[in-house]
């Protein structure tokens, strides 16, 4: 089994819990600044009480999957993106305590839920800001970060991170008027009106501007021009039927339908970023850690991938096992990539090494393989 | 201090963990706590148990979500001050981490909402229940979180392969040599922590002539935890200290504040030093005499290895690891000075009159904060200069991000958590001045909780007496 695949799949899916979840708490947050009445407010705050801790568990899967299956990635990200994520930490500790302290000290509660809502804002900014810096692209060399920690504060990701912030508005919206009735139900209809169309309208700016900012971007459309359409109809009928049952009954349809709009945006995010770890430079068979690792969390292929004709794969083995010694796993035929192929696969495991042979009987598609060429192959060897 | 970003990496870190341990070890501390006084009330169904249960709920369920929302910074934190070492050791202390998630993670949130909020719909024995799942979890935690951090002390089951770490027992990964003595160490330090919490406050009430009943039953139990617990540390300890002597010399080495390769003989036991790292020498150093040679060698005349036998570019900083330690062994000694005092007075029955002792007990209260602080700060400071021992140096480790960001965001932690720390010690002051019998039936503290049981917070029938307000 390709364990890295599933850890990816397993590090996608928290995330994708997380965004759907914690996002209609942070967006119930950000409304707390437009509401007037405290007594609102307290019943807004008491609607994610019992739910708000459990969603965030998520974002601390994320982090520690990434960490045990992808190091390098890890290792890459985190220094890139260091300032949206130590802000993100930063605005969610406040919100997590204004939670305590505003159910403890009324006399301050006005105070607590500002801290609160500012709080739940920044945390969803930040997180379209990285959102924005993944899509911009990171640069690295030899598995490091090697930008700037600024690089992440760019118009586009300034554009991501009101996208998000909109999204999950709109999530924050539709929980409230499922959870809520009479003045707030009103309120939360209110909000959704607005949130809505303008989150539409900053979702397809976002999509239009990404083609230039990442020519990557363009052409994964390009390659699944039908798979990436159906995913945009989803969208759209789901945002369709989201706006035309805000205030009608029953109270969930908004809420399943802004959880499907969401959901098949990251979907898209998803076949966008795939099979890339760090978006359009590293995959997530390069950047996960060494294969017994994954005894607890998934195997891996922490070799040096190497292409050849598929007529010379049993040559290559002979002499390549007859001058470093070591021996070979048993040839596969596989798919690997996430389109359509065919290749040989095995491992010669060698006392100088290990590497991952493969003999492409289809075109290898790209950008697979692309990463890597063979004079940095012999660069680090040296 | 020059400010490189591989030394304000470290401060930060250094700043946040310990900001952090102080948390979970009260949460270890009274979760376990919390279950014995259940398991008592159930016994013996007295009301008494059950008043001294609501009283720390409170607490507890607030320290647990302080120290929720500062652990979320650490698991993000390996990678962001010290990328290399995420990279390196990734695959090692990645699944434990991923593993404490899922293990107890996932434990305390089915059963944290129970214990706050479901006393009355749950039942007293199903509550109980979730009180000990919960005190399990805090356990569990603890468990991965001192085996992947002993890993990191006695690095084990690894082999190094083309520059990255691969693991080839795991076994031998969690069972390293220091994780099973390392972690009933935490484990009765937290517990220690919890038991003079109870304690002191109990003292507070005596000494104010409040709450009496209740006042006379927190410093029974504590003092009887406390002495059960010390006793029992002092061997753990001691077991602990030749491990660490055994492995990690360099560090017990400086903890005990000599340079030279052999001290003279009898060596003095130091309580105060001022340690010259450059010259090698100390230019101060104060102690009892002959007490160094009985309790570091058991003998009268024995003679302790100083730091010089450890080459200088794999010294740890002597300061830092000598006054750690003395802070947590100082602390030790006035603990188990407590606790003998606690069973003469017992004895005598005059536990509950002795002005002097009950100030004393409150005097304690933070005691084993301080002393877990301390003994974690021998553990990091006497690790350096490495992160992994022996395997990869803390400034080789660090993330490319400039010196600058790092003062700025290491300004911002500072600034932020010294508001949780001021909101949480106001928010404790509170319960303590409003006292036990007004604790409410339920845990008001209200953040934290993953409470699956609650119903709709608003059904239309309360929104509208609300609205017709």
């Amino acid at each position: 089994m390709d364990m890295p695949l599933l850890c990816a799949g397993f590090a996608a899916l928290s995330v994708a819990l997380y965004v759907l979840l914690d996002g209609f708490d942070l967006g119930v947050g950000a409304l707390l600044l437009l509401q007037p009445h405290e007594r609102s407010r307290d019943h807004m705050v008491d609607s994610i009480t019992p739910t708000w801790d459990g969603n965030e568990t998520w974002l601390i899967m994320t982090g520690v999957t990434l960490l045990a299956a992808f190091p390098i990635a890890y290792g890459i990200l985190m220094p890139a993106l260091y300032i949206p994520i130590i802000v993100m930490l930063l605005a969610l500790g406040l919100r997590g305590v204004s939670f305590e302290f505003r159910a403890q000290m009324k006399r301050y509660r006005r105070r607590w839920d500002v801290i609160f809502a500012i709080g739940s804002i920044a945390a969803a900014c930040m997180q379209g800001l990285i959102l924005g810096a993944l899509l911009k692209g990171i640069s690295v060399e030899r598995s490091s970060f090697s930008g700037s920690v600024f690089d992440c504060f760019r118009p586009f990701s300034l554009l991501c991170a009101l996208c998000v912030l909109e999204g999950y508005v709109v999530l924050g919206g539709c929980w409230l008027e499922y959870k809520t009735s009479a003045l707030l139900h009103g309120f939360s209809i209110r909000a959704l009106r607005i949130a809505l169309p303008l989150f539409l309208l900053t979702f397809g700016f976002v999509v239009e501007t990404s083609f230039s900012v990442q020519p990557g971007i363009l052409a994964v459309w390009k390659a699944h021009p039908l798979l990436l359409g159906t995913v945009s109809c989803i969208v759209l009928i789901a945002a369709l039927i989201l706006f035309g049952s805000i205030g009608k009954r029953p109270d969930v349809r908004p809420l399943a339908a802004s959880m499907v709009m969401i959901a098949a945006g990251i979907a898209g995010l998803a076949i966008i970023v795939f099979p890339m770890v760090v978006p359009f430079r590293l995959s997530i068979w390069s950047a996960s850690s060494p294969r017994l690792s994954q005894i607890f969390v998934g195997a891996q292929y922490d070799t040096n991938h190497v292409y050849v004709s598929p007529f010379n794969v049993d040559a290559f083995v002979a002499s390549f096992l007859g001058t470093f010694g070591g021996k070979s796993t048993k040839q596969v035929i596989a798919t690997v990539t996430p389109t359509p192929s065919k290749t040989t696969s095995q491992l010669l495991q060698t006392p100088v090494g290990t590497v991952s042979l493969f003999g492409f009987l289809t075109p290898i598609p790209a950008p697979f393989g692309a990463w890597t060429s063979i004079t940095k192959v012999a660069e680090e060897a040296r | 201090m020059n400010l490189n970003p591989a030394t304000l990496a470290r401060v930060q870190f250094a700043f946040t963990v310990s900001f952090h341990i102080i948390f979970p070890t009260m949460s270890i501390g009274l979760a376990m706590f919390l279950a014995v006084i259940e398991g008592l009330w159930l016994k013996t169904r007295n009301g008494l148990y059950l008043e001294i249960y609501r009283f720390w709920l409170s607490i507890f369920a607030m320290g647990f979500g302080v120290g929720v929302v500062t652990g979320i910074v650490l698991s993000f934190e390996f990678g962001l001050g010290f990328a290399k070492f995420a990279q390196l050791a990734g695959p090692v202390i990645g699944p434990m981490i991923a593993l404490e998630v899922l293990t107890s993670f996932f434990l305390e949130a089915g059963f944290l909402g129970i214990m706050l909020f479901g006393m009355h719909r749950v039942g007293p024995k199903l509550h109980f229940f979730a009180t000990c799942m919960v005190a399990l979890g805090t356990l569990l935690s603890a468990s991965w979180i001192l085996s992947a951090n002993s890993w990191m002390q006695t690095p084990d089951g690894v082999a190094v392969r083309n520059g990255r770490l691969i693991v080839v027992n795991w076994w031998h990964v969690l069972n390293n040599p220091s994780w099973l003595v390392r972690l009933p160490h935490m484990l009765s330090a937290a517990y220690l922590t919890a038991s003079f919490l109870v304690a002191g406050v109990g003292a507070w009430y005596l000494l104010c002539g409040k709450h009496l009943a209740f006042a006379k039953k927190s410093v029974a139990l504590g003092t009887a935890f406390a002495s059960v617990l010390i006793a029992g540390q002092v061997f753990i300890g001691d077991i602990l200290y030749d491990t660490m002597l055994k492995h990690q010399p360099s560090k017990m080495q400086a903890a005990e504040g000599f340079w030279e390769k052999e001290s003279a003989s009898p060596a003095p036991y130091y309580w105060v030093i001022l340690p010259d790292q450059k010259e090698q020498r100390n230019r101060f150093a104060l102690g009892i005499p002959y007490l160094g040679s009985i309790w570091l060698t058991h003998s009268l005349h024995g003679r302790v290895e100083g730091l010089k036998n450890t080459p200088r570019d794999a010294q740890p900083i002597m300061g830092m690891v000598f006054y750690g330690f003395r802070i947590m062994y100082g602390i030790a000694i006035l603990m188990f000075a407590a606790a003998t005092s606690s069973l003469w007075l017992r004895w005598k029955r005059r536990l509950f009159t002795t002005k002097w002792f009950l100030r004393f007990l409150v005097a304690m209260t933070p005691s084993g904060i301080i002393a877990t602080l301390g003994g974690w700060y021998v553990a990091e400071t006497g690790r350096q200069p490495w992160v992994i021992f022996g395997l990869l140096r803390t400034i080789d480790a660090s993330s490319p991000v400039p010196a600058k960001t790092l003062l700025a965001t290491l300004v911002a932690f500072v600034c932020i958590y010294a508001f949780f720390m001021a909101a949480f010690l106001f928010f404790v002051a509170h319960i303590i001045r409003r006292g036990p019998a007004l604790a409410l039936p339920q845990a008001e503290a209200s953040g934290s909780l993953k409470n699956a049981f609650r119903p709709h917070v608003l059904d239309s029938a309360n929104a509208n007496a609300v609205v017709g307000r």
